[in-house]
């Protein structure tokens, strides 16, 4: 629920005016957006975002089993954990010298396929439109609405609503068709889920070495049928999505300004190839290629690298706006990677946590997330890269890429083809994503729905593998394996929102050292050492208002559409207070709930 | 000793916290001890049932052995 404290009335023009939003997104509610800005120009001054909660994962794993870390790391989030325990795997895998059977590594695809698919469909049709829905435009920007009214939808034809104010009203929360639609269609998308990993969210047949999923035929075609049911539903969602943000961009020139930032995106890949993944370190170059969503680092539209290697020894996790001390004094975990390249201290695996707790003060440290960077080879720029969602990132790598060619998703180097068979109500439909002019919001926005087709057509494909193997008799899915005493692993997924990385560090059979890296740190990372500003506060930042709203009706709808675009999970309680270019009064202690007074 | 007055134990202290022949999850090479699994990762019908399971693998050599559970 959003709840807005009403200014007192009249603020002077040009005064700045202090907004902040606190807490947004991710479940426990940790993310709070502080900005200031200008209604005189309509633009937003400045940004912070900040973090009040503290989660400790790498204190307590330390001295545990490791093969309790899928369980244990699964439950860092309530709606993509599965996407930890994969992660979880494979760096134990690497760890542990073991690989999936090519059945249980299929499996693993079917489930990550059903969660992505379930996930981007709740967010985007459940929580993003709610910021696009009728309800709200007519409140923030009626005269777009009216316009709305007015224009014919260009794709009406496969979703059937004949203006863009009708799909508008079908956003509506608890009452629009798409709304209640999109919920049904999680449910089945769950199921699927459920039949390959057992549970959701938290996986209870997901190991190290395999899956416990029993490799019936009948789980696979339960799961083929169920995804027959709503591909349909895929089809007219990607419809729809273009129509409605085409129309913004008309409606509103100068939109695409609108949560906009540099294009630095990070995928770390996703969907591992049974036929190519052998989970060794030295390997890892060729068997990141193979993957189905292919991993890299793009900047300014260029493709940096698509090595995981290279991916793996940038990263680096600096201070600066945190409440933490630095660990450089610390012992260091790994001094060398397996090659024989050297780790840098502020590199995951070498990373000790040392929390201090203490005031939040926007001038000096503001937030319990750390900020994570990416060192860009032979220049010292230290890269706040962001995920653009999860989908962005990951249809962007994988279009520049142009090494993904599968029966259903081809990569052509400067886009996706994603072929989608014949549904219950439409033909067989060929999609395409072109790389966009701008990373903004609306493009962020777009590409979910356009990935949702995505792992839908990669799910039918893994199905016909895994049926494939059935058929000719190999149902081993899972492999043995010992805990060595000591041993190094990392594991890089692509969590729903964007970037996963876990790095583990075994010592006399125990975890010495654990360091997930989800993509909320990335996105929603405070100013770092160098001054340079995480990817919310970035992209908000200088942003302009269209919201016809003045100061003392403001919904902040923009802002919220921009910081919502990067998927902050769940913003399940939004709260605003308007400041009036009063002060907000600093007697924060770094503690869920202080500001809802 | 704690001046705590108990009973007879039910239970004899050498009661072993292990039966012999029961196979455990955790042992070594737990794949290779699983009935009804082959080397070759494929699997017959010993994997769901004891009783008469070669009654129930497939009727032709060319089929999958497709257990059910």
């Amino acid at each position: 629920m959003t709840t807005t404290e009403r200014a007192p009335a009249g603020s002077e023009p040009g005064q700045l005016v202090e907004m902040s939003w606190d807490p947004i997104t991710r479940i426990i509610g940790n993310l709070g957006i502080y900005t200031k800005i200008d209604f005189a120009n309509r633009r937003v001054a400045e940004c912070h975002s900040t973090s009040s909660l503290f989660r400790g994962y790498s204190v307590f794993m330390k001295g545990k089993d490791p093969r309790d870390a899928g369980f244990i790391t699964s439950r860092i989030c309530g709606i993509c954990g599965d996407n930890h325990t994969t992660c979880s795997v494979y760096a134990q895998n690497m760890a542990y010298g073991i690989k999936n059977p090519p059945l249980a590594e299929w499996i693993l695809n079917l489930g990550e396929a059903a969660e992505y698919m379930f996930d981007h469909t709740i967010f985007q049709d459940n929580l993003v439109f709610v910021d696009f829905c009728e309800a709200m435009v007519k409140d923030t920007n009626p005269s777009v609405l009216r316009r709305a009214r007015d224009t014919e939808a260009p794709n009406a034809a496969v979703h059937g609503f004949r203006t863009i104010a009708e799909i508008m009203e079908a956003f509506n929360p608890f009452e629009g068709a798409v709304y209640k639609e999109a919920l049904q269609v999680s449910r089945t998308t769950r199921e699927m889920f459920c039949l390959m990993e057992g549970r959701h969210v938290h996986p209870s047949t997901v190991y190290p070495g395999g899956v416990g999923t029993m490799p019936t035929p009948t789980v696979f075609t339960d799961y083929l049928s169920r995804l027959m049911d709503v591909i349909d539903f895929v089809k007219k969602a990607v419809a729809m999505n273009d129509d409605v943000f085409d129309f913004f961009y008309e409606a509103l020139p100068g939109y695409e300004e609108v949560g906009r930032r540099r294009v630095m995106l990070g995928c770390w890949g996703a969907f591992q190839d049974p036929a190519v993944v052998d989970y060794r370190y030295e390997t890892m170059n060729q068997w990141g290629k193979a993957m189905f969503v292919t991993p890299g680092v793009v900047v300014d539209g260029e493709l940096l690298t698509t090595d995981l290697v290279d991916i793996n020894l940038g990263i680096r996790i600096l201070l600066g706006s945190s409440f933490y001390d630095d660990w450089v004094n610390e012992e260091p975990f790994v001094t060398h990677d397996p090659l024989g390249n050297p780790v840098d201290m502020r590199h995951p695996w070498n990373q000790t946590t040392l929390p201090v707790p203490q005031k939040r003060d926007f001038d000096d440290k503001y937030s319990w997330v750390m900020s994570p960077r990416w060192l860009r080879p032979g220049t010292d720029e230290h890269l706040a890269l962001d995920t653009g969602g999860g989908p962005f990132a990951r249809l962007y790598t994988t279009a520049l890429a142009n090494l993904v060619d599968t029966p259903y998703v081809k990569s052509t180097g400067s886009s996706v083809q994603i072929s989608l068979p014949k549904g219950r109500d439409l033909p067989e439909t060929t999609l395409e994503w072109r790389i966009p002019q701008w990373s903004n919001a609306l493009e962020r926005n777009r590409a979910r729905s356009y990935f949702v087709a995505y792992a839908a057509a990669m799910a039918l494909h893994f199905v016909e593998q895994a049926l494939g193997l059935v058929r000719a008799g190999d149902t081993k899915v899972f492999e043995d394996f010992e805990v060595p005493d000591e041993a190094i692993g990392c594991g890089f997924h692509e969590a729903v929102r964007g970037v996963l990385s876990h790095h583990l560090v075994i010592r006399d059979g125990k975890i010495a050292n654990y360091h997930p890296y989800p993509p909320t740190p990335w996105n929603g990372s405070p100013r770092d050492s160098f001054g340079t500003p995480g990817p919310y506060e970035d992209a908000v930042q200088d942003m302009p208002i269209f919201e016809e709203n003045g100061p003392d009706d403001f919904r902040g709808v923009d802002i919220m559409r921009a910081v919502r675009s990067f998927d902050p999970c769940l913003p399940c309680g939004v709260h605003m207070y308007l400041g009036g270019g009063r002060t907000l009064q600093k007697l924060h202690s770094p503690m869920f709930g202080s500001t809802h007074g | 000793m704690a001046e705590i007055r108990t009973g007879k134990p039910d239970v004899a202290p050498d009661t072993p916290s292990h039966t012999k022949g029961v196979r455990q999850g955790n042992e070594k090479s737990a794949y290779a001890n699983e009935v009804g699994h082959h080397e070759d990762g494929t699997a017959d019908s010993r994997r769901s049932t004891g009783i008469r399971p070669k009654k129930r693998d497939p009727i032709l050599p060319v089929m999958p052995n497709l257990p059910p559970g």
